[in-house]
């Protein structure tokens, strides 16, 4: 059967791929959209990976967009001509 | 075994305090989104509510990609107001600049005008020079006709396909809704956003030309 400890060195390897694996397909389906949102709002649409970041990114995102003032215009005001 | 117990129980406690303290936090910053984008708030803040219910994240994750592709109701076109003119969607520039440019009311003496330089698609080069002072500039694939036209010979560059003010030391620049898009520094500009000041944008994109804007 072999060495216990290797065993469950290669146990564990396989799950850490597969959570560092499934963690980048889950934030893959996040950063597609935001992408297109951080672009239409008029930011760069790499704000999106801050979704690869764990626990942490996706306030960050929000964060930006939420807090900040988004430079293609926001409902409710004047358009801007002026740049920020 | 009393200890363990305290333990896993305060635990617990704190992540479900984190836990409420983000969902609620994240609530506050969805509203926020998608009032800026022009839809009720309460309709962010459902999404986030939704993933605390049976649906879990699917539901919110679709909303997600809904609200992004869905047309926000910030580029619907504004209701003519007197402080605010529309500009007219397509046709030839009109002969003054736009008021809707005023000069900065601190802007510095600075004679120079703006220069964009780029590379089309077949190899060649295209290099315009804008001067300062109020006028108005039609940036088309098509070859100059009128002094005010400034011509990028490219098959992706619309006929006319954009629009270009100076007023004082600043610099507009309007879409006309050609196919192949406009964009500053990779942000895509629409016909409805009217026009965007770029004086300190760096590359603008014209269908597929980019062309580097410097102060000339």
């Amino acid at each position: 059967m072999g060495d216990p400890v290797s065993w469950l060195l290669g146990l564990s390897a396989v799950l850490l791929f597969s959570v560092v694996i499934g963690h980048i397909l889950v934030a893959l389906l996040l950063i597609i959209p935001t992408w297109r949102i951080c672009q239409r709002a008029g930011f760069s649409g790499a704000l999106a990976l801050f979704h690869l970041v764990p626990l942490i990114g996706s306030f960050i995102v929000m964060g930006v967009l939420a807090f900040s003032d988004w430079p293609n215009g926001e409902a409710g005001q004047q358009r801007p001509v002026a740049g920020r | 075994m009393g200890a363990e117990i305290a333990a896993l129980m305060g635990f617990f406690g704190i992540t479900g305090a984190f836990a409420l303290i983000g969902t609620v936090l994240a609530g506050w910053m969805a509203w926020r989104i998608v009032e800026k984008a022009g839809l009720p708030g309460w309709a962010g803040l459902g999404s986030i509510l939704l993933s605390l219910t049976a649906v879990g994240a699917v539901v919110p994750l679709i909303l997600l990609w809904v609200f992004a592709y869905m047309r926000w109701p910030r580029d619907e076109p504004a209701p003519a107001s007197p402080g605010y003119a529309p500009p007219p969607p397509r046709g030839p520039p009109p002969p003054t600049g736009p008021a809707i440019l005023p000069p900065p009311p601190a802007a510095l003496a600075d004679g120079r005008g703006w220069k964009l330089t780029g590379v089309l698609g077949n190899g060649g080069t295209v290099a315009l020079t804008v001067y300062g002072g109020p006028a108005t500039y039609a940036l088309t694939g098509a070859l100059a006709t009128a002094p005010t036209d400034l011509s990028v010979p490219d098959p992706s560059v619309g006929q006319p396909h954009a629009r270009l003010m100076t007023a004082g030391q600043r610099l507009g620049l309007e879409d006309l809704g050609s196919p192949g898009g406009t964009f500053i520094d990779g942000a895509r500009l629409l016909p409805e956003h009217g026009p965007r000041d770029i004086s300190a944008a760096r590359i603008i994109r014209l269908g597929s030309v980019e062309l580097s804007l410097t102060r000339a």
